[in-house]
């Protein structure tokens, strides 16, 4: 499997920077998205949405809105019974029913014959509300008294063994080794607390759906979503509807990062065709998507620490305090994931990570690009500089001394295939020039400004979940690859395109990627956890193993030769082993199957990471949703170079360096692609963005007052550095690159302007304000809620 | 339920007869009167840039534009760019980069690049980056997009030889 | 809503005076906004786009004029704007973005009186007049006058703006405009901006006008703050005190760009920042 990269020339297709498949018809502006899409007779949807962040629905007048010409349906929680959806924990309506538990919950839906109309006609809508008390912190959603979310949180169906009391939706803990004796006998014990502010995901195509109900009951759906499979598995909890009679389809995704994995408006859309018996589309607006859809959780962290003298770590705890807003969504697998990683890439033998989700009354906070990894890697990565700044260490060397070993185990007892953490920070500290930079920030910084630089390490995973692919011979002996992964923009398309042409020595042009349809395709979980490149991949590799030995069977018999002395050839030919000249096209074998013997060929692949038994050797979980072998291990290191401006605290970067292991680059200048964006959504994270409620109310959705880095904000000068350290696992050595870019870059930054000014920001996102704050000896930013600089 | 307007509009070179009511944005009638999607409805507010036309050649926010405002301006549409199966040289330039990834921002990018060429046919990056500035992208992290221009502004060289 | 579109001034005049509720649409880039946010209350829109010479910016020796429709675009490109106007340029060049600056206008910007934008500070710092018409007549107000309140101008129904008049010469040796705005992002509202116009004679400050945008419901200017740097050599103390003073003029709010705490002392290192940039500009000959 492992073999040395490029040797093989069949697998010209691997390490290819291709264009998009599609990105021709996006350029011209051909590429349909949902809100592009028509259908004869279609009606449009608008939603209606709470204006109270907890109060109970007494009951619903739609009279006027009907009575408005052009509208054809409202539909109510009076419309469906309750039936609950939700990937972990369900506990989602399709539309809010009893209760509202955020500003911006979906209450009604309306369709009419176009959008002015529709919108028009929520305003007629007339719900009966009865206020009740609302909590808009875990502090507060904790407190003894505090009104309770979801009264039958114990009755929810949930996917595991969930600790749960009030409005915690989920507690959880992992000790390894005596954390407390260890911590006893550390020279020195570091502890901080850590904030990070909610993130919208901000991608540039709001949510929409478009609903189809033929005369039978079958749904047909288009959606703006990262899993046609996870929409076809809401609508059908949500609606009782069988999934065999719901068929879900991705049109062009303008894309995702986390935000598209669960329910949008699907529900509301299908029960508006439903009621209509017309298609119905809803596209939401921006305003609407920040009020209504998700965020990346905020949340409070508090790290511990325990260092011997010369820079071993011993011990380390890390508690974990998200805000998850009104419903689970994806909320207790992200406070684990961020618990998973608290350790980071280093080996520390005793441990205590400890968690708690909670209940609030804003908006649902659920998967984002590095899935709870970024919030826990703030806390992590900040206070490791601490440590080597109070130990007069070089932070590299600190990293370097303590990072993990090939062999090494995580802290689970998961063999680490891969473990390159430290070729990762070696490249970094080639790559940005580090001992240079370093100690020439202060010399460098331009007048009125205090330049530093400053890195972090990172580790995250590549997997996760079910996946399936087919591999058809066409009988041109070209290829249909159809695996029910959703490209949202990031090129999974093209790559599995690579991968499946490379696994048969075709070009890609040979391969024909299908679009996801769950009528279709096979199953894929979905585009998350940075696994489709990987997982997807591994099923490619499986599926076409088994048409490479068909064509081989077929071509023995054409060739009269036994399979084993013969090879694949480059563009689809079979040729025996050291006979040159002597061969048969894949053209000649599928012809003879389609039509002579044997049957159409095809092969298919299918694998699930089945998330095993944490090793009670190596440590002990409660309420732990095991993620134990779920995937494979992924190795970065980034660093930033910036200035902060003295008279104002903003940070303006100048350079970032980003390294990582991407096991095998199938198209390097998508790789470029994934770490340039994940690097430049971070910066946003770390600087500008940050979803604010007042009362429960969303105070700036927009992007006028919500803001998301533009060009003139990031620099040109953001350099990927790609390692290829082939993982074993997989066919061609890849590993997934989605999440790791984001994951990094906020406590870098934290760590560069700490070499810059002296100040630790331990609150993110560093704003100019929290900066200037920080200049002014106020504070390290916790506690400095925006707008009043109140805690 | 409002008085429409008969509106004359002239797009990607094609005169269309057209009635719409007065608060009707270009981007509006583009989209769900003339059917040309390619100009995307991202923010509505005038900030992402996703619905970028050429409005009698200059870069405008179609969403920001009334319909019955646009009079006898000439309005070009990324459609528009790229007459028949041909790609502009703007276009052909994001392809070959790779500057492309999920492709909602990007004709609103191409668009503002396009002018972007016009005005100033060989920009540094500091001026694509300028000229770029007011179109958000979640995808790219600009990078690719500066080098697609870079590109570009060769490309229109070599077609001018 | 009506949509009506003179082809002349008095026609738009007589239109103004004639029909109730009417709001001018100039460049567009607010209004239509605000119509899209569907919460507007407008009976008619007269667009001023078919007036001829609402566009023009004329320039003469005792100061310049810009039309009403002259867009952002056209005064960041216009090199005839220098010495004390060269804060004109600055400012429409950092407005929002290429598409916004290419339809916006600066009689659009100032008739919505955002007390955030570029432009109202600017208006006050140059001393301009606003030049009004209506039906019944010409008139013109100063800029301090002119912006009233939070997105509130002293122009009475019937009336509609149809230039702006500055003061001065750009050719005036010893004078230099510029403009400092600190956003948080490239293109956003200021968090705080100052438009400084200053006037150097050997090395020595003879006048400064300096005004500050996004620091109360309209531009604040201190004459106290003027004062104490008219006459001096601009020493750190004189620009301290002048800071100082400015802060304590100004009565800013609490948004998501900041809090009124920070803006206020925000104030006097950015003060600082444009005093020595508009020094330095007269330093080195441009």
């Amino acid at each position: 499997m492992n073999k040395p990269l490029g040797a093989d020339p069949l697998e010209g297709a691997i390490g290819l920077s291709l264009p998009r498949l599609e990105a021709l018809e996006k350029a011209v502006g051909d590429a349909r998205f949902v809100e592009d899409m028509t259908l004869p007779g279609m009606l449009h949807g608008a939603v209606l949405t709470s204006p109270h962040a907890h109060a109970r629905i007494r009951g619903y007048d739609a009279s006027a809105a009907l009575a408005l010409p052009g509208v054809k349906a409202v539909v109510t929680g009076e419309d469906f019974e309750t039936r609950y959806m939700g990937l972990v924990v369900k506990d989602e309506t399709a539309l809010a029913k009893g209760k509202v538990r955020y500003i911006g919950e979906p209450v009604a839906a309306v369709a009419a014959v176009d959008q002015e109309t529709a919108r028009a006609a929520l305003h007629l809508i007339e719900v009966d509300y009865e206020e009740l008390p609302a909590v808009f912190s875990p502090e507060e959603a904790m407190a003894p008294g505090a009104p309770l979310l979801h009264e039958g949180y114990g009755s929810y169906f949930k996917i595991f063994d969930a600790v749960h009391e009030g409005n915690v939706l989920a507690e959880s803990e992992i000790v390894g080794g005596d954390p407390d004796g260890a911590f006893q006998g550390a020279d020195h014990v570091f502890e901080n607390v850590y904030e990070l502010s909610a993130q919208y995901h901000a991608y540039m195509e709001p949510v929409a759906a478009l609903a189809q109900v033929d005369r039978d009951g079958r749904v047909t759906v288009w959606s703006s979503t990262q899993s046609v499979f996870r929409t076809q598995a809401n609508i059908a909890e949500s609606l009782g509807i069988p999934m065999a009679r719901i068929r879900c389809i991705s049109p062009r995704i303008g894309g995702g990062f986390g935000g598209k994995s669960e329910a949008t408006v699907q529900p509301a859309a299908v029960l508006l065709a439903q009621k209509t018996g017309r298609p119905v589309r809803i596209a939401l607006s921006r305003d609407e998507d920040m009020t209504t859809m998700r965020s990346r959780h905020p949340a409070r962290l508090v790290c511990r620490t325990g260092v011997m003298a010369d820079g071993t770590i011993v011990a380390r705890s890390l508690d974990v305090l998200m805000d998850g807003g009104a419903y689970a969504d994806d909320s207790p697998a992200v406070m684990m994931f961020a618990m998973y990683f608290g350790c980071g890439p280093y080996r520390i033998p005793n441990y205590r990570l400890s968690g708690r989700a909670v209940y609030t009354n804003k908006l649902r906070a659920g998967a984002f690009r590095g899935f709870g990894n970024p919030q826990g890697s703030f806390a992590t990565e900040s206070q490791m500089d601490e440590i080597a700044e109070a130990l007069g260490l070089d932070p590299i060397d600190f990293r370097l001394k303590n990072a993990l070993q090939p062999g090494d185990r995580w802290i689970d007892g998961h063999a680490i295939d891969s473990c390159t953490i430290r070729d990762c920070l070696e490249a970094l500290r080639d790559g940005c020039d580090w001992t240079a930079r370093r100690a020439q920030a202060a010399a460098r910084a331009r007048p009125g400004r205090r330049r530093g630089i400053g890195i972090a390490a990172v580790a995250h995973i590549c997997g996760f979940m079910a996946t399936s692919a087919f591999v058809r011979l066409l009988e041109d002996g070209s290829v249909a690859l159809n695996t029910g992964a959703v490209d949202i923009g990031q090129g999974s398309s093209t790559a599995l395109t690579q991968i499946c042409a490379a696994a048969l020595g075709l070009s890609p042009e040979q391969v024909r990627c299908v679009e996801a349809d769950t009528d279709a395709s096979p199953y894929n979980s979905g585009t998350n956890a940075s696994r489709v490149t990987y997982m997807v991949g591994r099923a490619i590799g499986e599926a076409a193993e088994v048409v490479r030995n068909k064509i081989l069977e077929h071509a023995g018999e054409l060739l009269e030769a036994h399979p084993g002395d013969l090879e694949l050839q480059p563009g689809g030919k079979v040729g025996i082993k050291g006979v040159p000249g002597k061969t048969v096209s894949f053209q000649e074998v599928s012809i003879r199957a389609h039509w002579g013997t044997g049957g159409p060929i095809m092969g298919s692949g299918s694998l699930v990471f089945e998330a095993g038994e944490m090793d009670p050797k190596t440590a002990l979980a409660t309420g732990f949703m095991s993620f134990n072998a779920c995937g494979a291990y992924t190795f970065g290191a980034q660093a930033v170079e910036l200035e902060v401006d003295e008279v104002t605290g903003q940070v303006e970067v100048l350079e970032v360096w980003s390294a990582h292991d991407v096991g095998r680059a199938i198209n390097p200048g998508a790789v470029d692609g994934q770490i340039q964006g994940g690097v430049v959504q971070a910066l946003g994270y770390a600087l500008t963005e940050e979803m604010v409620w007042q009362d429960g109310r969303l105070a700036n959705p927009s992007f006028m007052d919500y803001k998301i880095p533009g060009s003139l904000d990031v620099p040109h000068a953001i350099h990927a550095i790609v390692l290829e350290h082939a993982e074993p696992t997989h066919p061609f050595g890849a590993k997934g690159i989605g999440e790791p870019p984001i994951v990094g870059i906020a406590p870098a930054v934290a760590n560069a302007i700490r070499q810059a000014t002296g100040k630790r920001l331990r609150r993110s996102p560093m704003t100019p304000e929290r900066v200037f704050r920080a200049l002014a000896d106020e504070g390290d930013g916790v506690g400095i809620d925006w707008p009043n600089g109140q805690a | 339920m409002t008085d429409k307007l008969a509106l004359s509009l002239t797009v990607n070179g094609e005169r269309h007869d057209v009635l719409a009511p007065a608060h009707r944005t270009l981007l509006d009638l583009l989209r769900d009167q003339l059917g040309l999607t390619g100009a995307k409805k991202a923010c509505n507010a005038g900030i992402c840039g996703a619905c970028t036309v050429l409005l009698d050649g200059e870069p405008a926010r179609a969403c920001l534009c009334l319909a019955a405002n646009v009079g006898d301006r000439p309005v070009t549409t990324v459609e528009g760019l790229s007459p028949g199966n041909s790609l502009s040289a703007v276009q052909r330039a994001f392809v070959d980069t790779g500057a492309i990834q999920c492709g909602f921002c990007m004709t609103g990018m191409i668009v503002s690049a396009t002018a972007l060429l016009d005005e100033l046919p060989d920009p540094d990056v500091g001026q694509i980056r300028e000229g770029l500035s007011g179109n958000l992208c979640r995808c790219s992290g600009y990078v690719k997009v500066v080098e697609a221009v870079q590109l570009a502004a060769r490309y229109r060289r070599e077609e001018m030889r | 809503m009506k949509y009506l579109e003179p082809g002349t001034l008095d026609e738009a005049l007589r239109l103004l005076a004639e029909e109730e509720d009417v709001a001018c649409l100039a460049g567009g880039q607010t209004l239509v906004g605000v119509l899209n946010l569907g919460v507007a209350e407008i009976a008619a829109l007269m667009s001023l786009r078919r007036i001829p010479d609402l566009n023009q910016i004329q320039v003469s020796s005792d100061g310049i004029t810009v039309g009403a429709m002259a867009t952002h675009a056209a005064v960041a490109r216009d090199a005839r704007l220098t010495g004390r106007f060269a804060l004109l340029r600055e400012a429409a060049g950092r407005i929002a973005h290429p598409a916004i600056r290419s339809q916006g206008t600066m009689g659009g910007s100032i008739c919505h009186a955002d007390p955030a934008a570029d432009y109202p500070g600017v208006l006050v710092a140059l001393d301009a007049e606003v030049q009004i018409a209506s039906a019944a007549g010409r008139r013109s107000l100063p800029a301090g006058a002119f912006f009233v309140d939070f997105l509130a101008t002293a122009l009475e129904p019937g009336e509609m703006v149809t230039a702006i008049r500055f003061p001065g010469s750009a050719a005036a040796a010893g004078e230099q405009g510029v403009y400092e705005k600190f956003t948080r992002v490239d293109g956003d509202y200021a968090t705080v901006s100052v438009a400084c116009v200053l006037g150097m004679a050997e090395g020595r400050c003879r006048s400064a006008a300096i005004a500050l945008g996004s620091c109360d419901v309209r531009p604040v200017r201190s004459a106290e703050a003027e004062a104490c740097l008219a006459g001096s050599c601009l020493e750190d103390a004189a620009l301290a005190e002048a800071g100082r003073l400015l802060a304590g003029a100004a009565d800013p709010q609490t948004d998501t760009r900041g809090s009124a705490d920070y803006r206020r002392r925000l104030i006097p290192g950015l003060v600082a920042r444009a005093v020595s940039r508009a020094r330095a500009g007269l330093e080195v000959p441009s």
